[in-house]
């Protein structure tokens, strides 16, 4: 299935969620989806399961405020209709590659490549800003594990404001030797 | 933009600081604090577009590895939607001048960072939930001092970084010329 496609079946399934919140059939028929697509995608019910263990918390986080200011029914229907909506989500980021998703975001962006030029954009620029993203985390990471072990080997306490300055400080420096590498190679 | 991106997202992850109350909190607000005032409001944002542009292509990088589709159709979708006008507010009111000023960039950060974050939160979060607002706003009580001391970390390491550090300060920098006959 294209990744647009999915895309926008989930956007409207979401959109009819919060449109008619009270709707039990609306609701229904996303769980039926909901199901099917992950019987579809080879996941199973224990696939199912499994997202479902991992949303644990939000079960907890959504159930307990509302029963406090609501009933239990309404309670029961919001929960249902919140995790219904976020699994058909989780569906659509497990059984899609990040990279497809990512060149298909390139792609959308391609028609739009004329008016976002008129502001300093273009849609090379954002994909190339996407995977600099992406490879930046580790490095960060790594950032991270040197200023750690230099704390300890002075025996300091790591306060959050004596871990984010040197982390600040040593980003931004890669940040700016990686505008230089790329002004080199010619890339603006 | 893209470092700075990668930034919040690492801030997110690391071992959450357990305030004195036991509430544990994660840093990945304050980078985006730290986005706004340090990148200003254009670049700021944009760091915060790129993030969740990665998030929504499923790359576990909000706090504690949450990431998919599913956060946008979460009940917290909108506090994370929030951090872009947020980090764009905290970047134009914070580097409206050069040199910085103490008093915008607390103006700036208590706004953008938390009151416009809340300001498009709670709605989505009572929407989420059937609650009314005010009841929305009683739940997140809990969050607000957190948010408190992050903003304040915020100001210090900006001002901190705006001395030892200047160079990515462009936004306040190149309105230096601009200031005049306002003061």
């Amino acid at each position: 299935m294209p990744v647009g496609a999915k895309f926008l079946f989930i956007f409207l399934a979401a959109l009819a969620a919060s449109l008619f919140r009270e709707n039990l059939w609306v609701l229904l028929s996303i769980w039926t989806a909901v199901l099917s697509g992950y019987l579809l995608a080879g996941m199973g019910l224990r696939g199912l399961f499994a997202q479902l263990w991992r949303m644990k918390w939000l079960v907890v986080v959504l159930t307990i405020p509302q029963l406090i200011f609501l009933t239990p029914e309404e309670t029961s229907f919001n929960v249902s209709r919140v995790l219904a909506v976020v699994l058909l989500a989780a569906l659509f980021t497990l059984t899609t590659a990040t990279s497809d998703i990512l060149a298909a975001c390139e792609r959308a962006l391609r028609p739009l490549d004329r008016p976002l030029r008129r502001v300093g954009l273009s849609a090379e620029r954002i994909s190339l800003a996407l995977s600099l993203t992406i490879r930046s985390v580790p490095v960060i990471l790594s950032f991270y594990a040197e200023i750690r072990e230099a704390q300890r080997a002075r025996g300091m306490r790591p306060t959050p404001r004596a871990t984010v300055m040197p982390l600040l400080v040593m980003s931004l420096r890669h940040a700016e030797e990686t505008a230089e590498a790329l002004a080199a190679r010619g890339v603006h | 933009m893209a470092m700075f991106a990668a930034l919040v997202a690492v801030l997110g992850q690391l071992p959450a600081i357990p305030l004195a109350g036991g509430v544990p909190i994660t840093l990945q607000t304050l980078g985006v604090m730290l986005a706004g005032a340090v990148l200003g409001p254009w670049r700021g944002a944009g760091a915060i577009v790129l993030l969740h542009l990665l998030v929504a292509a499923g790359l576990p990088l909000l706090a504690h590895g949450s990431g998919g589709l599913g956060v946008f159709a979460g009940p917290t979708a909108g506090f994370a939607l929030g951090w872009i006008p947020g980090a764009f507010l905290v970047g134009l009111i914070t580097q409206a001048s050069w040199p910085l000023r103490l008093w915008r960039t607390i103006t700036g950060t208590v706004l953008g960072g938390i009151l416009v974050v809340y300001a498009c939160g709670l709605p989505v979060m009572a929407f989420q939930l059937g609650l009314s607002l005010q009841q929305a706003l009683l739940l997140n009580l809990a969050f607000v001092p957190g948010d408190v001391v992050k903003a304040v970390i915020a100001i210090m390491l900006t001002h901190s970084l705006a001395r030892a550090y200047p160079a990515p300060f462009t936004h306040a920098r190149r309105r230096r010329t601009s200031r005049g006959p306002a003061r």
